[in-house]
């Protein structure tokens, strides 16, 4: 008796010492698998090689806070993605879950899908820290977890955002660009900021003004907060203008349809502006472009998860990954703006425009979105 | 005979608990059967997990609760202790221990400061709470401005998966492997703090004279009083036990997330959701009526009703919708009772 329970701890142990053997990926050397789509942080960004594994596969997206348009729109999306020419044999099975802004839940549900045998999760993480005990299971479990947009503060797992300082550094080069056509080299600059402190509002913000300090020109930025939302958006831009009277530019970190239309309620002048990629803002800039309203749209996509989603899969093939991939940014300004293919008059003001991502093969346009969104409500 | 008088008895007055508790088991079976890998520790150690936070902010909620009052603040002391455990949860075994033993006073002073505030200033526990609620959070930013903390990593294994593993990690009973160990070591450690902590602090207090005087109050304060039972006392001694509830949960979150986080959208979350599980589990919203143990229940139910959306193919938007109709069906089971009231005045009970 008493050797049938050594043996059957040996048993355990040895069965322990393997699993931890396979654990996790492995930290091979770059460049990583489509380098123009899965693009390295920085030079020093590592690289995760797991085991390749035959398709197809069984993903979740465990979302956390749900009930504002861009993660409706994400989900949406990332069910228009799934059901993709590209990508739809490659899965077998897919799964979203939101849990709102309660971690436990979060963490349970991700430790869930790991213990169903699903073969990658992706989420949005409900707090930067925390996520050490999931990522040990997914790595014990050798299951690809990728959190996109909030991500998390480790270099554990395999991450998908976008550059937010190279967006502000963007936001500014290209109004300083603009500026200079008119023949200005100093000026007042209205910055209308996003929510107080987050990480993405304080990087899109240190983009702007170190563009902005290093060209030389005199310029006076004046900071509002506008959370990211339109009606806060508006309401402090038509403050502004009324304290300050008229500005040479203006840099929106988000809610920039609510900006606009502040400019336009108070007679502004149309001046060149920065902005995110909501639809009615690319509709304004459309309209009022030749009155001076020559404005760039880049956006924080919902069409990440489509990226996240890819990642896992090739992940999951066994090429080459970078830890921290930086999603190439969306742009598109007011000489390249045109109706049906990078923003919709027929489609609500607050849809984010920007899903397309040439480099990684995915363009999921406004109407399948949408399309998706009426299957839904059936 | 007499024997199954007395089960009938308890059946009777406590059909409330008893009907959560038979959804609970319905519920879990059916979600462990469809479940790929139902019925085993893994499983067992993952719906624990998930639920030990909010079960321990339900029994915290109870107290308020069978007084005839509502707390606002649970979520709020759960995520100050949450905070405070981030702190203070690492270094040699005796400042870890030091730091839980400080994460728990400082929820129960804050649930005691409570108490003071509802008892000395008259004021009612839902304005109180909501005040104090408000402070809390206000500390925990203060302590806390953003996420992150330093949570002994072995803690956070040992305690959040079975007992196998805390054994393991810690080199007790041979690793894990000792023969007595055997018949416990499937079972996820969070399981067992709910039950020790329930043991240790709720069932002493449900026996004891502040205890019983807790349902009195809820039931009839002013009988209570005539009847010279100690009120202020049983009230702040209930508060007080809801705030070292709420550590608890804050405590626990700390350790399985290795870290604090002062999330006022999470702390709202829990302060609803420990109201619901409380209601689910069958105690009255009026007072008088009800346990934690029935609360503990309540937090399960409300818990595997969201696990159902990981295996069943639902489409992701209407899950808050499914989740919102099947708690409506839920707490209705516990308003079966007024179906067979003899009396009409009973139904104001």
């Amino acid at each position: 008796m008493k050797a049938a329970w050594k043996l059957s701890s040996a048993a355990l142990v040895l069965a322990l010492s393997v699993n931890m053997a396979v654990a996790g990926p492995e930290v091979v050397s770059g460049p990583g698998a489509n380098p123009e789509c899965f693009a390295p942080w920085s030079a020093d960004t590592k690289h995760f090689q797991w085991q390749a594994r035959p398709a197809p596969y069984r993903i979740a997206v465990v979302n956390g806070f749900v009930g504002n348009t861009w993660r409706i729109q994400m989900i949406k999306t990332a069910k228009a993605y799934a059901e993709d020419p590209a990508v739809k044999d490659k899965i077998s099975e897919f799964k979203v879950v939101s849990t709102g802004t309660d971690a436990p839940a979060q963490l349970g549900a991700i430790e869930d899908f790991i213990n169903q045998g699903y073969d990658a999760i992706i989420t949005i993480a409900v707090s930067p820290d925390g996520f050490d005990r999931v990522i040990r299971l997914a790595d014990k479990n050798d299951v690809v977890l990728v959190p996109f947009d909030n991500v998390l503060d480790t270099d554990k797992v395999m991450q998908v955002n976008e550059d937010q300082l190279a967006m502000g550094r963007t936001w500014a080069e290209f109004l300083l660009k603009e500026l200079e056509a008119q023949g200005k080299t100093s000026g007042k600059i209205l910055e209308v900021r996003g929510l107080p402190g987050n990480s993405v509002d304080r990087d899109r913000s240190i983009g702007i003004n170190e563009v902005l300090d290093a060209s030389g020109g005199d310029w006076e930025v004046v900071q509002v907060v506008g959370n990211w939302d339109d009606g806060t958006a508006q309401k402090v831009t038509a403050d502004a203008v009324a304290v300050h009277g008229t500005f040479d530019a203006v840099a929106a970190q988000g809610g920039t349809t609510g900006v606009v239309q502040a400019l336009l309620d108070a007679g502004h002048p149309m001046v060149p502006i920065a902005g995110e990629s909501e639809n009615g803002y690319r509709k304004l800039v459309a309209k009022h472009a030749d009155e001076g309203l020559k404005g760039i749209s880049i956006g924080q996509s919902p069409g990440l998860v489509a990226i996240a989603i890819k990642a896992a899969i090739s992940a999951l093939e066994g090429n080459v990954m970078p830890q921290l991939i930086s999603v190439p940014l969306p742009v598109a300004d007011y000489s390249s703006l045109e109706n049906g293919v990078n923003y919709w008059t027929d489609l609500p003001d607050n849809f984010f425009t920007v899903n397309e991502f040439p480099p990684c093969g995915v363009n999921i346009s406004g109407p399948a979105i949408m399309a998706q969104s009426e299957e839904d409500v059936k | 005979m007499t024997h199954k008088a007395g089960w009938k008895r308890w059946l009777f007055q406590n059909i409330g608990f008893a009907t959560a508790l038979l959804l609970l088991i319905v519920l879990f079976l059916t979600y462990n059967i469809l479940h790929p890998r139902g019925f085993s520790s893994a499983v067992a150690i993952q719906n624990s997990n998930e639920t030990a936070a909010i079960a321990f902010v339900a029994m915290a909620q109870t107290l308020p609760v069978l007084l005839g009052g509502l707390d606002l603040s649970v979520g709020a002391v759960m995520t100050l202790t949450n905070c405070v455990a981030s702190e203070l949860l690492n270094g040699s075994p005796w400042q870890i221990l030091f730091g839980m033993f400080l994460t728990l006073l400082t929820g129960t002073a804050f649930g005691f400061m409570n108490g003071c505030i509802v008892v000395y200033g008259r004021i009612q526990p839902i304005i109180a709470t909501l005040a104090t609620g408000a402070i809390a959070i206000g500390l925990a930013l203060l302590i806390r401005p953003k996420p992150g903390g330093n949570v002994d990593d072995d803690l956070g294994w040992a305690l959040t998966n079975s007992v196998y593993d805390f054994a393991d990690t810690y080199g007790l009973a041979d690793g894990g492997n000792a023969w007595w160990l055997r018949p416990f070591a499937d079972i996820p450690v969070p399981i067992m703090l709910i039950v020790f902590v329930a043991v240790v602090a709720w069932v002493p207090f449900r026996r004891s004279v502040t205890g019983r005087t807790v349902y009195a109050i809820g039931s009839a304060e002013g009988a209570a009083y005539m009847s010279g039972l100690p009120i202020e006392r049983a009230k702040i001694a209930a508060f007080t036990l809801g705030g070292f509830f709420a550590a608890c949960g804050g405590l626990y979150l700390a350790i399985q997330t290795s870290s604090g986080n002062a999330d006022i959208q999470q702390a709202g979350a829990y302060t609803l959701n420990s109201i619901a599980a409380v209601v689910l589990g069958g105690t009255s919203l009026l007072g008088g009526v009800g346990s934690a143990i029935g609360s503990l229940v309540g937090a399960m139910i409300l818990r595997v009703i969201s696990f159902y959306f990981r295996i069943l193919d639902i489409d992701p938007l209407l899950q808050p919708l499914i989740e919102g109709v099947v708690l409506l069906v839920a707490v209705s089971f516990g308003a079966f009772r007024t179906l067979r009231v003899k009396n009409q005045l009973d139904l104001f009970r």
